[in-house]
């Protein structure tokens, strides 16, 4: 059984070790009842499919998911280095 | 002036393929040359590194990257080189390799690195076998990054690693986790060599700048820490000719 201790950590787990996810950026934060997601991934399918594996495992945890898409534009500054 | 786009961390795969092109159809316009930190895939299939070499292969400039953690997920590192190389990506795993760009030599001395942690809180070389066997290899790849470095000449040399070589460019990562994100060593390597300037990914909460013990500037180029498709910075200011700067 998973404590509530050990529901954060196992978590991480699932989010890097499962084979459709394998992310080890997002952040999972507990607030009360609720676990917020943060971060940010390459796609949108990558983001839903992290809520989609975390209902699975754990239905009866609520979560809310703040999980970013990268943005992936040219960039308009260059930096010198000295 | 020699101008270098880096990024790392871009996992790509099939839902991927596509996003970074328009950006990475600036480059010659942007810089000279693109540096890839490692985590170039999500598992290290060589079916993504074929999705890798679509995204980032057959640009009018030179890519150099190392692979990360990620790109050894799936114990085939080697077929995904393979699938790079024979894409006209070079992969560096402590080697170096010199671009030849309008008059300069840029050396890029690569190697994915590893933990180990930093000053005060850093594995020892000590005990159960297992963890005698986690800071070898921290000690080996710092090993064959320095020698790596010292191995060309070049007007300006860059350090390529996916792992940190500080631990300025983690601030925002929990300090729980600073020891499997880089290592002290790497930095030692760093400054073992004229190094210009250091670029690492894998911390995709850290921060944007460091700075080795010695003075050379680290720049942690993960995408999620850059929000864009790459950075491009500048090397050699000092040496610009003018007619050279608006060549590109």
């Amino acid at each position: 059984m998973t404590t509530d201790t050990d529901l954060e950590a196992e978590i991480q787990r699932l989010l890097t070790e499962h084979d459709r996810i394998a992310e080890q950026g997002i952040t999972v934060q507990r607030r009360d009842h609720l676990i917020v997601l943060g971060g940010e991934v390459e796609s949108a399918q990558r983001r839903d499919e992290i809520c989609k594996q975390i209902s699975t495992h754990f239905p009866d945890v609520q979560i809310t998911c703040d999980i970013g898409i990268t943005r992936a534009q040219a960039p308009s500054e260059v930096e010198e280095i000295s | 002036m020699i101008r270098i786009a880096a990024v790392g961390d871009v996992h790509v795969d099939k839902d991927v393929v596509g996003r970074y092109r328009p950006a990475l159809e600036e480059l010659p316009d942007q810089a000279d040359a693109l540096l890839v930190a490692g985590d170039l895939t999500r598992h290290g299939t060589p079916e993504e590194a074929r999705c890798f070499a679509k995204e980032f292969g057959g640009l009018a400039v030179p890519v150099v990257v190392v692979l990360g953690n990620h790109d050894h997920q799936s114990d085939q590192q080697e077929q995904v080189t393979e699938v790079l190389t024979d894409a006209g990506i070079t992969v560096l795993e402590g080697a170096a390799t010199v671009l030849e760009i309008r008059g300069h030599r840029l050396g890029i001395a690569g190697t994915k690195g590893f933990g180990g942690g930093f000053a005060g809180a850093c594995a020892s070389n000590f005990g159960e076998r297992e963890m005698k066997d986690f800071v070898g290899t921290t000690e080996r790849f710092a090993t064959v990054l320095e020698n790596a470095l010292n191995s060309v000449e070049c007007d300006a040399l860059v350090a390529l690693t996916h792992y940190a070589p500080v631990p300025e460019t983690l601030v925002g990562e929990p300090l729980e986790i600073y020891a499997f994100l880089g290592s002290y060593q790497l930095g030692r390597a760093i400054d073992a060599a004229p190094t210009a300037l250091a670029l690492h990914g894998h911390a995709h909460h850290g921060s944007e700048r460091g700075r080795t013990p010695g003075g050379v500037p680290v720049r942690n180029v993960a995408h999620p820490v850059i929000k864009q498709a790459y950075n491009v910075y500048q090397l050699l200011s000092d040496e610009v000719d003018a007619t050279l700067a608006t060549a590109r």
